[in-house]
């Protein structure tokens, strides 16, 4: 679903990330830095992209040789509604509006797995793209965006949808291990729907840095998950999470009635295994096991 | 006197099967080289039984490159097996210039079978040209439905299950030559329209890729919840309504190239006509997805514990005794394997354009040595003869992924190795 315009990796000139104060912005930053890549990040203060402003200041940042990654969006902890999903699209309005032919050499966009339908499974980057929420709908919408501007600017695009994220620092507070991790420390109690069946692919955010970059090392372009290929019920991170403590604290597993139908997520990652084919994913057992090493220091 | 046109691999085996039955046969193929070759029996096909039947029949057959000599036929079969792109879409252009090319060459009220694997819907349009231009010859038209299974190709053609004939006309008898030739081989003779016919060949195909795709989907469930796939076979084949004979090995997708066409053939006929058939559409990716099980259970089990591992694989046909390596899951696997180090082995294909790190080894114990793990791609028979305390000796790692259950799990598991096979819950 990729192909590398670099076989070999080779480091970009530069990187300008748009949206490098989030979650995922943070610790690509923090990557790029080991890398030795040179980098300018923006924050929505520094490029408010929903204003038709930014046009101009994209253009005059980008370089030929710099590659532009997308993160910036409003994010679903910052409304579901249509409101929110206009400006989402807005944003992406004025990016396309700086990716003028020659403008930069490669675009990497961070959408989501939330543009494939419900019912996908396992999920492959052919697999039916039918959003049922906003989120999904924006991020299809800014991929198409994006790929009609990049195809007529002859700019290479790699498109990466990520699962569900965790790891030190993340700002979102939704169902899954970043929570349990929080109420485990403060509550000592994890608070599951149902037995907590449902599984999902859980990626941690540093392997989420790494892909992004090993994107921008070969000059890929194309659609990628980024996902671990093994999905865990809510309830094995949850139990992951109470043996984590066990020795210092009792966690407890609470169960709440379940209010919807179970679903699962599995992830089909054959197209990473070709198209990174050194590149190991964490464990969700080893990328907590992290995770709560840090809140333990005081860091998560 | 009988004739075939074109000697791949289908014109090789249907031309020495006809002789091997007593009928005097011209074997023609344009390529001279080709025709000498054949001549001095140098078979370029691998096909058990076939050097000893062509040399059975050696008496009856003429391998030739003058096309005047069809003129002596009154039965002539096309048999060029038509070639298909990257895509499976078949190239129909070989199969209309050697008809163009031979058919003035041939006696009037010369009977000529259409045995390559064409497309519904062919055979009439050939049939009307061939009226246009060569009217005054009188040339019956017929086409024949081929079933042969590479690797079993012999035993497919002398003795076949029915013999299934599209005809310009289904009520009137078989013309004389072609029904004192398909008698001889004792089987039902179903005379159709040529279009049911054209269909009827594509059919059995769908039905074969069902079954494979029934096998591969509950085989995958089988791996997941402990139960095992090969005790539920048996079940199924003593169903009548399965059969004994049922496709129902899980495999590594389909390949070969044959079936591949079918399914694009029933995708393009059903795209013209506007009929559903997006159930080919889920055959097509369940069989692209069982492709990579070998390279998800490689990442899963050891490349997620060994950096830079060695890999010996063994193996590189589609499958046991042929050289025919389209669509082959091995080459697909070596494909997705260029970034690490790997020792191939297989005891019939040589791959003349290999990656940087691809080396191919004499043996297949060669190809073991030093490797983490062992990949066994093709289930030759002589995997399963190999002492496996070698391997063990060998090969540096302890874990065997066996696709297709070449060797012994039971032998493996004592042995002390890690074995993966389809449809069994994974041994580690």
């Amino acid at each position: 679903m990729i192909h590398h315009h670099h076989p070999s990796p080779v480091n970009p000139d530069r990187v300008v990330v748009l949206g490098g104060s989030g979650f995922v912005g943070r610790y690509l930053l923090s990557h790029l830095k080991t890398l030795e890549i040179p980098v300018v990040s923006f924050t929505s203060g520094e490029l408010d992209l929903c204003q038709p402003e930014s046009v101009e200041n994209l253009k005059q940042t980008l370089q030929p040789t710099d590659s532009l990654v997308v993160i910036s969006a409003l994010t679903p902890d910052r409304g579901r509604d249509i409101r929110t999903l206009m400006r989402n699209l807005s944003m992406i309005e004025h990016t396309c509006a700086a990716l003028t032919e020659g403008a930069c050499a490669q675009v990497v966009y961070i959408s989501s797995d939330a543009v494939y339908a419900d019912e996908a499974n396992p999920v492959k980057e052919t697999s039916c793209c039918d959003p049922s929420g906003f989120h999904g709908v924006m991020h299809l919408a800014r991929e198409r965006m994006l790929l009609q501007t990049t195809k007529a600017a002859k700019i290479p695009l790699l498109i990466l949808r990520p699962s569900l994220l965790y790891g030190p620092g993340d700002t979102h507070n939704g169902y899954g291990p970043n929570r349990f991790l929080r109420t485990a420390e403060k509550d000592r109690k994890i608070t599951l729907f149902g037995n907590g069946e449902e599984k999902r692919d859980h990626i941690y955010i540093e392997d989420v840095a790494q892909i992004i970059g090993l994107g921008l090392l070969h000059g890929s372009e194309g659609v990628l998950n980024v996902a671990t290929g093994t999905a865990v019920s809510f309830f094995e991170a949850a139990q992951t999470i109470v043996d984590l403590w066990k020795g210092q604290a009792e966690v407890q597993i609470e169960c709440l009635p379940r209010s919807n139908p179970i679903t699962h997520r599995h992830f089909d990652i054959t197209e990473t295994y070709k198209a990174f084919p050194t590149f190991q994913y964490q464990s969700i057992a080893s990328g907590l096991q992290k995770t709560f090493a840090l809140i333990e220091k005081g860091n998560g | 006197m009988i004739g075939f046109v074109g000697l791949s691999h289908l014109g090789i085996i249907s031309s020495i099967a006809a002789a091997s039955k007593g009928f005097q046969v011209i074997a023609y193929d344009a390529n001279a080289a080709l025709c000498e070759q054949l001549s001095r029996r140098e078979l370029p096909v691998l096909e058990p039984d076939l050097p000893e039947l062509l040399e059975k029949s050696q008496a009856q057959i003429v391998f030739t490159s003058d096309v005047t000599k069809l003129g002596q036929c009154n039965l002539v079969y096309i048999s060029v097996d038509v070639p298909t792109d990257a895509n499976n879409q078949s190239n129909l252009t070989v199969l209309h210039q050697l008809v163009a090319a031979i058919a003035p060459h041939l006696a009037p009220e010369t009977v000529l079978v259409i045995l390559s694997q064409v497309p519904p819907g062919f055979t009439r349009t050939l049939a009307a040209q061939l009226q246009e231009t060569q009217g005054d010859r009188r040339l019956q038209i017929y086409y024949q439905v081929e079933t042969l299974i590479f690797g079993r190709a012999v035993e497919r053609a002398l003795y076949p299950e029915r013999y299934i004939v599209g005809c310009p006309n289904p009520a009137q008898p078989l013309p004389q030559p072609l029904h004192e030739l398909l008698s001889t081989f004792g089987c039902p003779l179903l005379p159709m329209r040529y279009e049911s016919a054209e269909l009827a060949k594509i059919s059995i195909n769908m039905c074969l890729v069902a079954s494979v795709s029934v096998a591969n989907t509950l085989a995958e469930i089988c791996e997941s919840i402990g139960a095992e796939w090969s005790e539920i076979v048996p079940a199924l084949k003593l169903d009548k309504r399965i059969g004994a004979y049922s496709y129902l090995s899980p495999g590594l997708g389909i390949s070969g190239g044959n079936l591949e066409r079918d399914l694009i053939t029933v995708k393009n006929l059903a795209h013209e006509w506007g009929t559903d058939a997006r159930v080919v559409d889920a055959w097509i990716a369940n069989s692209r997805y069982r492709r990579d099980w070998v390279l998800r259970t490689l990442h899963s089990e050891v490349m997620s514990q060994v950096q830079n591992p060695r890999i010996a694989v063994w193996g590189l046909a589609y499958k046991p005794n042929t050289h025919s390596t389209k669509n082959s899951p091995s080459l697909a696997l070596l494909e997705a394997l260029t970034a690490f180090s790997v020792q191939a082995y297989d005891p019939q294909v040589v791959l003349n354009d290999r990656p940087a790190r691809l080396t191919q080894s004499e043996t297949a114990l060669a190809a073991c040595q030093g490797s983490d793990v062992l990949v066994v791609m093709t289930p030759w028979a002589e995997f399963s003869a190999i002492d496996l305390s070698q391997v063990k000796a060998t090969l540096k790692g302890a874990t065997i992924i066996d696709p297709f259950a070449a060797l012994d799990a039971q032998k493996c598991r004592e042995a002390g190795f890690s074995y993966f096979r389809l449809g069994s819950t994974p041994e580690r």
